[in-house]
């Protein structure tokens, strides 16, 4: 089973995945169109900037076991037992907020959607792009992202490739960078225009 | 194995749950004095303010029972408990045995003290019976409510009458509300919300008697006032049921003493949700965080422990959520003024700013929270508290409304 995996490091904050994530879970599925819906489509994904104003993008982690699934009140949050992914079901969502006090990871947000009920505010959050994927295609995160800061890849590969990545800087000849050239230099310059100041 | 479970609340049925989980031959019986199926407790307030019906209350398909082969026994309360025969004794005399017991009986609502409590249309807001009286009656036509107590309880049941229309005067016996879980600044913001939406507040009195015929037509105060009021609900607070324990065989306090793994004194014999007494993660002292989520984890807890698997409890954690008009107000760990005294407080917004945070140091860990509005992070200083993390930000930061909480 595929999963999103984030390597925060690759991060430049370019936001991009917000917007397809956006317009990912609109009722139009084109960003053009998408930002004239009412509700207006919100992202699941939230970048925000680090302490060195480093990029991150914030995303459900589909905890196992899950904290909001089990502060949920209503049986709303669930775990899907095919994709292992957590689920909120906007019918039994009472926008109560206990989720949000519940995820460690401030995740979740609270706003009318084009999937809840028309009117009625619920709890929202990632839902691994399960509508995509059902129809053969990758999250709408991942196939946006232009560094590989957010990847698609089965848990075994991914951890095989950090395993390398780790077993190359061991040698005595580098090998490629973790990060590309041109990314470590914009997050360096990102870095010192926060050292000198608006 | 024989698991019995005393109640059904979240914290029993989780706990049958994971027994279920963990053990496939295992027998579970499950007793309870409600026959309603398993309910969300907490959603009542949402059935009370009319955002959601009756229906929507039980959590689980109506075969939950069936589903995790548990024997049901339901309309009854346990009367006793024997400890030598490892049993429990019904309120129709009948003994259910038990090798392992889970006693998750939950609590009731503090009685109020005062003479003519039995009159009609005056309330507790407990369980779904009581939402479902409280709605018959204000079907039949209510003028005016009055809510004694103004602590969450007594704020979530004046908030959902006066979502209905009806006008609410709250009867609070401290001098702001919520005096147990924010400090002033959030309290009287609270206050200053609902009585723009009409709420009406008297503070430092109490309710001595009620008056009426049949119904509740008046009550007397303290100050030999009287207010007119055809409704009351009373929200004074919890008391553990545990009325059927033999106290000198296991150690009581408040509640039920537990250990790490849930256990109470006694072998065998565990403890869960309401009426369980673990300790206090922030105040490092024993306490009852009579809160839903506690009482969900301790249930899954209790039933690893039960069927053999030893999970950890590491203690409770006070918390709070709760939606008053436009405002969104959430507390977690310790909050009360007078409790964090020697503590650094750092605020910022306030009255008037559309937001408020305080957060509560003892030198770099968080040890409590409140927010109002913009909270949807706050589940992130939660787990800061709760796992009682050094903050290593500038404090001042982490207060500010528009703090960005991957600096941490």
């Amino acid at each position: 089973m595929k999963q999103v995996i984030v390597n925060p490091e690759k991060c430049v904050g370019c936001m991009q995945c917000m917007l397809a994530c956006a317009t990912a879970h609109s009722r139009t599925l084109q960003l053009y169109s998408a930002a004239l819906e009412v509700p207006r489509p919100r992202p699941r994904v939230h970048v925000g900037s680090g302490l060195f104003n480093e990029g991150f993008p914030n995303r459900c982690r589909h905890c196992d076991p899950a904290p909001c699934q089990m502060a949920c009140l209503t049986g709303a949050i669930f775990r899907d037992e095919v994709t292992a992914t957590v689920v909120i079901n906007p019918d039994r969502c009472i926008n109560c907020a206990s989720c949000a006090m519940a995820c460690p990871y401030g995740v979740i947000r609270f706003h009318e959607d084009v999937f809840a009920p028309p009117g009625k505010m619920v709890a929202v959050k990632c839902d691994n792009c399960e509508a995509r994927v059902s129809r053969g295609e990758i999250p709408a995160c991942v196939e946006v992202c232009k560094t590989c800061a957010l990847v698609y890849e089965e848990m075994d590969t991914i951890m095989k490739k950090k395993t390398d990545q780790v077993a190359q800087t061991m040698s005595a000849q580098a090998g490629r960078p973790a990060v590309p050239d041109s990314v470590a230099l914009y997050k360096a310059a990102k870095q010192a225009s926060l050292a000198v100041g608006p | 194995m024989k698991h019995l479970i005393i109640g059904n609340g979240i914290a029993g049925i989780n706990a049958a749950k994971t027994i279920r989980e963990m053990d496939e031959s295992a027998r579970i019986t499950m007793v309870s004095d409600e026959k309603f199926p398993p309910y969300s407790r907490p959603m009542i307030s949402h059935v009370l303010d009319g955002s959601q019906p009756l229906e929507k209350l039980p959590l689980f398909s109506r075969d939950i029972y069936e589903d995790l082969k548990i024997s049901p026994v339901l309309g009854q309360r346990v009367t006793g408990l024997d400890i030598d025969a490892r049993s429990v004794e019904l309120g129709d005399g009948k003994r259910i045995d038990f090798d392992r017991l889970l006693i998750a009986s939950g609590a009731d609502a503090r009685k109020v003290k005062a003479r003519g409590t039995e009159l009609e249309n005056i309330f507790y807001m407990r369980t779904e019976t009581h939402v479902r009286q409280q709605l018959a009656a204000i079907a039949k036509g209510v003028k005016q409510a009055l809510v004694l107590g103004g602590g969450l309880v007594g704020f979530k049941a004046a908030h959902g009458l006066l979502k209905r229309g009806i006008p609410v005067t709250m009867l609070i016996t401290s001098d702001y509300p919520l005096a147990m879980q924010v400090d002033e600044i959030a309290g009287l913001m609270i206050l200053d919300e609902l009585k723009k939406h009409g709420l009406r507040v008297k503070v430092g009195v109490s309710v001595t008697a009620f008056d009426g015929d049949k119904q509740v037509k008046q009550a007397v105060l303290n100050t030999g006032e009287r207010l007119d009021c055809d409704l009351v609900i009373a929200g004074k607070g919890v008391v553990p049921s545990l009325d059927f324990i033999p106290r000198d065989r296991m150690d009581i306090d408040l509640g039920i003493i537990v250990d790490d793994s849930l256990m109470s004194s006694v072998s065998g014999i565990y403890a869960a949700g309401d009426v369980a007494e673990s300790i206090d993660i922030v105040r490092q002292i024993r306490w009852i965080n009579a809160i839903w989520p506690e009482a969900a984890v301790q249930g899954r807890i209790a039933g690893f422990n039960m069927a053999g698997r030893k999970v950890r409890y590491p203690g409770s954690l006070g918390r709070n959520v709760m939606r008053v008009y436009d405002l969104d107000v959430m507390t977690i760990g310790l909050a009360n003024p007078e409790e964090s005294q020697g503590f650094e407080t750092i605020r910022n917004g306030g009255a008037g700013q559309g937001y408020y945070r305080s957060l509560m140091f003892q030198d770099d860990i968080l040890m409590g929270a409140v927010l109002i509005n913009r909270i949807e992070q706050g589940g992130t200083l939660r787990s800061l508290i709760e796992n009682q993390i050094p903050v290593r930000v500038p404090r001042a930061s982490l207060a500010a409304p528009g703090f960005n909480f991957k600096r941490l």
